[in-house]
């Protein structure tokens, strides 16, 4: 989209940085540190999703999976055989590696809705399976990490700062790595996918290879926040890692933010991920964020296509990758996610 | 207990929970067939309509069962009101518009009715519950039977409807060729609003037949949501009698793992076969035409 970044976008960018890295130092509440946590954390994740989900238009909604796979990967390593939590993330991140191999060599001939369907199938398969194994994963009692002391290689700290910065440190470079994607070859044989991929294999590209390796990278990012976001949490349970609702909160950031581009999911999680906590205090209820994920996914995409970055877009305002069309005769004809 | 009689009781179990798997997932690919396009609410309408069939009993207090016209026609206002207002103006994207919006309307109506009802599980009384109908030397739970016989039902009418009536006739050509169908003076947007309409109201009459048997809290619809796309797919997407074979199949298929390898991975080997099915026929076991694009 963009071959070198613009000024203003640069500007922000810096200003951003300044405040995210700031903040921690003027507050002693563990309680927004947990929301700055939580942001860095869906913020990582959205940009990882945003790579096949927004770059590529292919929608899957098995994030949680890699999310699940790093997070367990690396409690049951720690607890059973003492390992640290940075070569367990290793481990996962090549375990997430090889299931994205797996999950890519079935989803990606796929097209569609049938992609989204079969990565569903996917996570749900996986959430299954970790209720099941209880002799590893002790099924949906979940998995604790006691709190033993402050130790740096075995992810444990006394307050949230260092969680906060090692995330912060993630979300950085995946920014930067998804960066360098969208400016390279790669970058733009995804965009030609979400254009036509049809058009993309008559070039002599195959889709399927160059999906794949955007998706591997993508589950290893989550992969690798996943167990920083584990031991942060010191609790971990099928329900709140593997769910079809973390996939989807997850597609969320990029979609609400804007989907295929690089500021999206970071606008999205900075804007949902407070928003929600407010919504939570105000209706009492710890289910009242999703509330405001479905509502916002609705209005968004009905009224809004191109997300909220579409709105600081001074320049081109209104050019969103997609058009609105009036008759419904062109349900069959144009765009690309058709059965 | 023999060898035998496990084999046919879990194999009776299945057909007939399949049989709840299939009538939810016959209003799913009714809506896929006319409109090409996923509803990822499909679920939680199974869930609005089994919390309208627990207001209905708590206000008439009649059986359940005799509820099952006001609800149908409760259901169908909703599924067209939601077109209207949510679905009308996104036609004509992408299917992946369509399954973000439904999404995001899944959880919209999954809060709001926690946010109302609470989420704690609540039960709906009905006098069939505690019948049990002997066959042979097994048994059946009286409302797994007629919610079997009520899809039987409903899968015809839908079928005749759509065989032998004008409107049916128009649904079918508009599902073969929107750009004809419009050509020949159908208004394929109102095809579109009554196939949707039907599709939420017998995800509404699975709901209100699952109320005998299941307890009603706002989560209830996610799982049917999975199995009845899974179900759908298994079947060809569009392929109602496929739709209907691939539910039971789904049924038996969650049974036998139930009661021979574990209860916790049952749900497990639906998705399972799926990818399977997926992998080697990706068309579906019935289904015709092509998958990609």
């Amino acid at each position: 989209m963009r071959t070198a970044v613009k000024k203003p976008w640069l500007i922000a960018a810096g200003i951003a940085l300044i405040i995210l890295g700031a903040f921690p130092l003027f507050t002693g509440s563990n309680y927004l540190l947990a929301v700055g946590v939580t942001f860095c954390v869906f913020a990582t994740l959205g940009s990882a999703w945003n790579l096949i989900g927004g770059y590529a238009g292919q929608v899957g909604w098995c994030y949680a999976t890699f999310l699940a796979i790093g997070a367990y990967t690396s409690f049951i390593l720690f607890l059973r055989f003492g390992i640290s939590p940075w070569l367990g993330m290793l481990a996962g991140m090549a375990i997430s590696a090889l299931a994205a191999v797996f999950i890519g060599s079935i989803s990606f001939k796929l097209r569609g809705p049938f992609f989204s369907l079969s990565t569903i199938a996917f996570a749900e398969l996986v959430r299954v399976y970790l209720n099941w194994h209880k002799d590893l994963t002790k099924g949906s009692n979940g998995l604790v990490v006691p709190y033993r002391q402050q130790n740096f290689w075995h992810l444990m700290f006394d307050s949230s700062h260092m969680y906060y910065y090692i995330l912060l440190v993630f979300l950085i470079i995946t920014v930067l790595i998804c960066w360098r994607i969208s400016l390279s070859r790669m970058g733009y044989f995804l965009r030609a996918i979400k254009a036509d991929e049809d058009a993309v294999c008559s070039l002599g590209i195959s889709p399927n290879r160059v999906k794949t390796q955007a998706f591997v990278i993508s589950a290893m990012i989550a992969s690798a926040v996943g167990t920083v976001y584990a031991f942060f949490l010191s609790y971990i349970d099928p329900q709140s890692m593997a769910s079809l609702d973390v996939s989807t909160k997850i597609g969320t950031m990029a979609i609400v933010g804007g989907l295929g581009t690089l500021s999206g999911p970071l606008i999205g999680a900075a804007f949902l991920v407070p928003l929600s906590e407010v919504a939570n205090i105000l209706l009492g209820s710890s289910g009242a964020g999703m509330l405001l994920y479905g509502l916002l996914l609705i209005l968004v995409f009905v009224f809004r296509p191109e997300g909220i970055v579409s709105f600081l877009n001074w320049k081109k305002k209104g050019s969103g990758p997609i058009k609105k069309e009036g008759s419904s005769v062109s349900l069959r004809k144009g765009g690309n996610g058709h059965a | 207990m023999s060898q035998g009689w496990l084999i046919g009781q879990s194999l009776l179990n299945g057909l007939t929970m399949g049989g709840i798997y299939a009538l939810i997932s016959v209003g799913l690919t009714l809506i896929f067939g006319v409109m090409k396009v996923i509803n990822f609410a499909q679920g939680e309408f199974l869930m609005l309509g089994m919390y309208i069939t627990l207001l209905m009993q708590r206000m008439t207090t009649f059986d359940p069962y005799y509820l099952v016209l006001p609800v149908a026609a409760g259901m169908f206002v909703i599924g067209m009101l939601v077109y209207r207002i949510l679905i009308k103006p996104i036609i004509g994207r992408d299917g992946t518009s369509f399954i973000i919006v439904t999404m995001g309307l899944s959880y919209v109506m999954t809060t709001v009715v926690q946010l109302i009802f609470s989420p704690n599980s609540q039960s709906v009384h009905s006098a069939a519950a505690e019948v049990t109908v002997p066959i042979g030397s097994f048994n059946m739970a009286m409302p797994r039977l007629v919610a079997c016989g009520v899809m039987l039902v409903a899968v015809l009418l839908v079928y005749f409807f759509l065989k032998k009536t004008d409107m049916g006739r128009a649904m079918r050509a508009t599902s073969e060729n929107i750009e004809v169908a419009q050509m020949l003076g159908i208004k394929t947007n109102n095809i579109f609003r009554l196939a949707f309409g039907l599709g939420i109201t017998m995800a509404g009459i699975t709901g209100l037949l699952l109320t005998p048997i299941y307890f009603v809290y706002p989560t209830v619809g996610a799982p049917f949501k999975t199995i009845a796309m899974a179900c759908v797919v298994l079947g060809g997407l569009g392929n109602i009698g496929g739709t209907v074979i691939g539910g039971l199949l789904a049924g038996i298929c969650e049974a036998f793992v139930g009661s021979y390898i574990s209860f916790d991975l049952a749900p497990g080997s639906i998705y399972l076969i799926l990818l399977i099915v997926l992998l080697v026929k990706p068309n579906g076991l019935f289904g015709k035409g092509a998958r990609k694009a």
